[in-house]
């Protein structure tokens, strides 16, 4: 049974690190798939997520509240942002915007600096128990919670976009602006919603993902760019596609160091991303196009 | 009338003139300001060439640190390790960078947009990783020192100075070569495949070879930035040839002004110049830097080269 | 209208933010100007404020102490963003706006890399603290207060050659950190009686290193050695205790401060810190000279930042107080008698060992400089002297 028990370690890696990735790809693709933007700022709303509800913790604040406390505080903040800054740009072209967020990441990462200093805040995870073990490998409970809350927003999400009407209106937003403006659907407020859902999401990831990790100011960085990975492969828009490709970002990874090499892992990972890229030039789960 | 044409198309001594005088003009301080310009020069070459891949190639790329890296990489350890002269190991980077982007610039120019952008900024990662692992070669993460000042038919630029001059110079050379390009018909042509590819190819233009010409040129151009970059530092790491430098260029090329060549020249000046005026602010430097950042995005929607441009019609200078 | 109100709001915003800095300063006449270069912002910035609250109060107090010789010292910091481009441009700006006399400050290999190369260039000396090896014959102004990199390897293995251990595996960071801790081990490894079982690298941001320590495992190791600081070296442990693998961890000098020890808080496997006297004054005995230095900058230190100082602290507090010493003596402060005072530095006691420098030395500390501690409820037991 020990003689084996590394390869079934290399997938409870894969899945934790998986998980990790699907979670921030869903806050990506909530934001790009309204407002067709690829949001630089996304790590941001990660770590103001987690380090908002680690201080909370450490002040005496209870976990549910904390979580909930800091989920809408991100929220208020991701459409704030969008009400102050995007707003005013939203007729320049794609490549400002992409910079506007770019500057909000610098804005926030600075923010951040100043709120919560240098050092790296520890958040227990959400069940203190001992880790569960599966022939010789082990895996931490935490992973559960993260995995729960992805479902639990996935259903969410599916939720606001197929039955109400707000969700609706922001969908027909995404798939076309101008038809959905004459229709009477104010864009604008498509876009500032997208911007709340997004920055939530990505405080959930955070906050769900925090006690796995050390968070600092400059946290959100790692996330981020694995989380725009998983996103192209899963084919942008797609939430589910960018949940599988999440996943299964983070299994390749682990077998290629388990089996391959750590040294070039980061090496082979991305001539993988480029070669799918070449391969399926709308990503892996596009069904769209 | 004729006088105030030639003037006009002349008005690109003004700003050589500036730039040959500043040293002059901060005198003990001078080592300080040509260094920073240095710095400036070298970035200036890089964005100038993400413009034209970006801006008039329409072709976005999210890795253009990774060419620059090659270059300085190339300089650094020919020179180093086998003791060739810097201006002979330049021309090796540039060769060897033309000859990478030649290779992989067919394939992954196929990509468009977003999944462009990936791809480049996986290029990137990868460079990396590569120069980090093969330690006999670069250093590994550690670095390479000991490079040696630039020299040039036996004359080395070990004085700040110099180099300032030098550097300002293949400045020079890169912006009036590309503003060549983009007013030849090759440059339209260009334009034509960023507004319309389909349409472009109707008639008859093959634009993979001009996308591909144009990616083998920018990244040419990345790699001298490079050779510069590794022989004023003296010392080189894979700490500065990231992804988060290529994104870096993304934002000079915005700020001062996406598909103007001028603009991101501007833009890179600025964004090498700004910390120095905002270092004493301390632990609130990164937020005022990003809410500077902000500013500019939301006043000067055309980047900051819009605002001369407003300013040139205000004054009368306009052609329209 | 409304772009306007934006504008006054981020404007208000940038004014309220600006801060005021200056120090009080007792002795009059010129100041004599030290260069700081820290790691503020970025991936290094946690411990680049321990070197800053460290340096600043070593200056407050040489200055209240009537400075040298009458002169005050200035010590003028910026931040070099974790980035050596960033160092590179701070170092000139030192050199040729602030006209330092000399530099200390950087705190990883690439940024002391780039940070030596203007001081040789400049002629003036700078006395960092990080893992670069300094070679006297090319690096002519660079001196360095941090223990050789080479203790830092070699004095754990002798502790684990008392405790019998023979075989170790590597989980090596990717960066400067790990390259170096992998060539030291293979180059210690043999005089110890050490076999190296086997080697696997890890992202410093990855946010999981089991598949790593799940197939070095196999190799049954009886101890680890990974050679980082900070939240990779807490995570590799923190994974380690997730897998039931409860060998000892060999971790990088640079951990012996709160802020990692606040980190390993509740992890269960036994985490093995090769650190200097000022890690833990309370173990070194009376006799010892530094324990006086230690114990009387330690008193200020608490008193203003309600912690003591730590191995980052204390490598630049010795390398201002370096500098002020062979200011005392030296006529005129030029970078090559600057440099020169430096190399003829004998028995100069200081936080993290005694320092005799040579122009073949520009460490200065011995190996017996560099002690071996245990995390144990968060707080260092010494394991070797």
């Amino acid at each position: 049974m020990g003689e084996y028990s590394h390869l079934f370690q290399f997938f409870f890696s894969g899945i934790t690190t998986g998980s990790i990735y699907a979670l921030i790809a869903v806050s990506l693709v909530i934001v790009y798939r309204v407002s067709q933007l690829i949001c630089f700022s996304q790590g941001e709303f990660f770590v103001f997520g987690a380090l908002f509800m680690a201080t909370l913790i450490s002040k005496g604040v209870s976990l549910p509240l904390a979580f909930v406390i800091s989920l809408f505080g991100s929220m208020a903040m991701g459409g704030f942002l969008q009400w102050l800054l995007i707003r005013r740009i939203q007729g320049s072209s794609i490549g400002n915007l992409i910079v506007m967020t770019i500057a909000i990441f610098l804005a926030l990462r600075g923010l951040a600096l100043i709120i919560w200093g240098r050092e790296s805040y520890v958040v227990r995870p959400f069940t203190e128990s001992q880790p569960i073990t599966f022939m010789g490998a082990s895996l931490q409970l935490q992973v559960f919670w993260i995995a729960g809350i992805t479902v639990f927003v996935l259903l969410l999400i599916w939720f606001f976009f197929e039955k109400t009407m707000l969700g609706l209106a922001m969908r027909a937003c995404a798939e076309n602006p101008l038809g959905a403006s004459l229709m009477g659907i104010s864009v604008n407020r498509a876009a500032f919603f997208a911007w709340a859902w997004g920055a939530a999401i990505g405080a959930i990831a955070g906050m769900t993902i925090c006690p796995l990790l050390f968070t600092q100011y400059t946290s959100g960085v790692m996330p981020m760019v694995k989380g725009f990975i998983a996103m192209s492969i899963g084919g942008l828009s797609s939430i589910m596609g960018s949940v599988i490709a999440g996943l299964m970002l983070g299994l390749v990874e682990s077998y290629t160091i388990g089996l391959i090499s750590s040294k070039f892992s980061d090496a082979i990972v991305f001539t993988l991303l480029i070669l799918v890229l070449l391969i399926r030039p709308s990503g892996l789960f596009n069904s769209q196009r | 009338m004729n006088i105030m044409e030639r003037l006009k198309k002349a008005w690109w001594i003004l700003p050589a003139v500036i730039l040959g005088i500043i040293p002059l003009i901060f005198k003990e301080k001078s080592a300080y300001v040509s260094g920073i310009l240095i710095f400036a020069g070298i970035y200036i070459i890089l964005a100038v060439g993400l413009d034209l891949l970006m801006g008039y190639a329409g072709q976005i790329s999210v890795g253009h640190a990774s060419f620059f890296a090659i270059g300085a990489y190339s300089s650094a350890i020919l020179t180093v390790k086998y003791g060739i002269s810097p201006l002979l190991a330049m021309f090796f980077g540039m060769f060897l960078s033309g000859l990478i982007a030649w290779i992989i610039g067919r394939p992954v120019l196929a990509l468009k947009e977003y999944y462009l952008a990936m791809a480049t900024l996986a290029f990137n990662e990868i460079v990396i990783t590569l120069i980090i692992e093969i330690e006999w070669l670069t250093g590994g993460a550690s670095g390479l020192k000991n490079i040696p000042s630039f020299s040039l038919f036996g004359f080395t630029m070990k004085n700040n100075l110099h180099y300032y001059y030098f550097v300002w110079f293949v400045v020079f050379l890169v912006v009036a070569m590309t503003i060549a390009i983009v007013k030849s018909p090759m440059g339209r042509t260009l334009i034509a495949i960023h507004s319309d590819e389909v349409a472009a190819r109707t008639f008859g233009i093959n634009s993979t070879k001009y996308k591909t010409g144009i990616f083998v040129l920018v990244n040419v151009f990345a790699s001298v930035a490079g050779s510069l970059y590794a022989h004023y530092m003296g010392f080189i790491a894979p700490d500065d040839f990231g992804v988060s430098t290529s994104v870096n260029m993304l934002v000079m090329l915005f700020l001062g002004g996406f598909g103007t060549i001028y603009g991101p020249a501007i833009g890179a000046l600025f964004l090498k110049i700004l910390p120095e005026l905002t270092y004493f602010f301390q632990d609130y430097e990164l937020l005022i830097n990003g809410v500077i950042l902000i500013i500019v995005l939301v006043f000067m929607p055309k980047g900051m080269y819009g605002i001369f441009v407003a300013m040139k019609r205000k004054i009368g200078f306009s052609r329209e | 209208m409304k772009k306007f109100l934006i504008f006054i709001l981020l404007l208000l915003f940038v004014g309220l933010s600006a801060t005021n800095i200056g120090y009080a300063q007792k002795p009059t006449g010129e100041p004599y100007v030290i260069g700081g270069i820290f790691p503020l912002t970025g991936y290094l910035s946690w411990l680049g404020e321990y070197k800053k609250k460290g340096s600043e109060l070593k200056v407050e107090l040489i200055n209240e102490a009537d400075g040298i010789n009458g002169r005050p010292l200035k010590l003028v910091i910026y931040d070099d963003q974790s980035s050596p481009e960033q160092a590179a441009k701070i170092a000139q700006r030192l050199i040729s706006k602030d006209k330092a006399i000399a530099m200390i400050g950087t705190a990883s290999v690439p940024i002391s890399g780039a940070v030596a190369s203007l001081a040789n260039k400049n002629s003036i000396p700078a006395i960092i603290g990080s893992g670069y090896e300094v070679n006297p014959e090319k690096d002519r102004f660079v001196f360095n207060t941090a223990h050789k990199t080479d203790f830092a390897v070699a004095r754990p293995f002798q502790y684990f050659k008392e405790k019998g251990i023979t075989k170790l595996a590597l989980l090596m960071p990717i960066g400067s950190l790990g390259e170096l801790g992998s060539t030291l081990a293979r180059k210690y490894a043999p005089s110890y009686g050490i076999t190296i079982v086997g080697e696997e690298k890890f992202d410093v941001k990855a946010p999981d290193v089991t598949a790593q320590l799940a197939k070095l495992k196999t190799l049954k190791p009886q101890a680890l050695f990974s050679f980082c600081t900070g939240e990779p070296a807490a995570l590799v442990a923190r994974n380690m205790a997730q897998m039931n693998m409860n060998i000892p961890v060999l971790v990088s000098h640079g951990n012996a401060n709160p802020g990692f020890l606040k980190l390993v808080s509740n992890v269960n496997v036994p985490i093995i810190v090769p650190a200097g006297r000022a890690a833990a004054p309370d173990a070194i005995p009376d006799s010892d000279p530094c324990k006086k230095v230690i114990a009387a900058f330690n008193k200020r230190h608490i008193a203003k930042f309600n912690e003591p100082a730590n191995y980052y602290s204390a490598e630049m507090v010795d390398a201002i107080a370096i500098i002020a010493e062979v200011l005392k003596t030296t006529k005129g402060a030029t970078g090559e008698k600057l440099r020169d005072g430096i190399e003829n530095l004998k028995n100069f006691v200081g936080m993290q060992g005694i320092y005799n420098f040579s122009p073949s030395d520009h460490h200065g500390t011995v190996l017996n400089d560099m002690m071996v501690f245990e995390v144990k409820e968060g707080k260092l037991h010494m394991l070797l002297k």
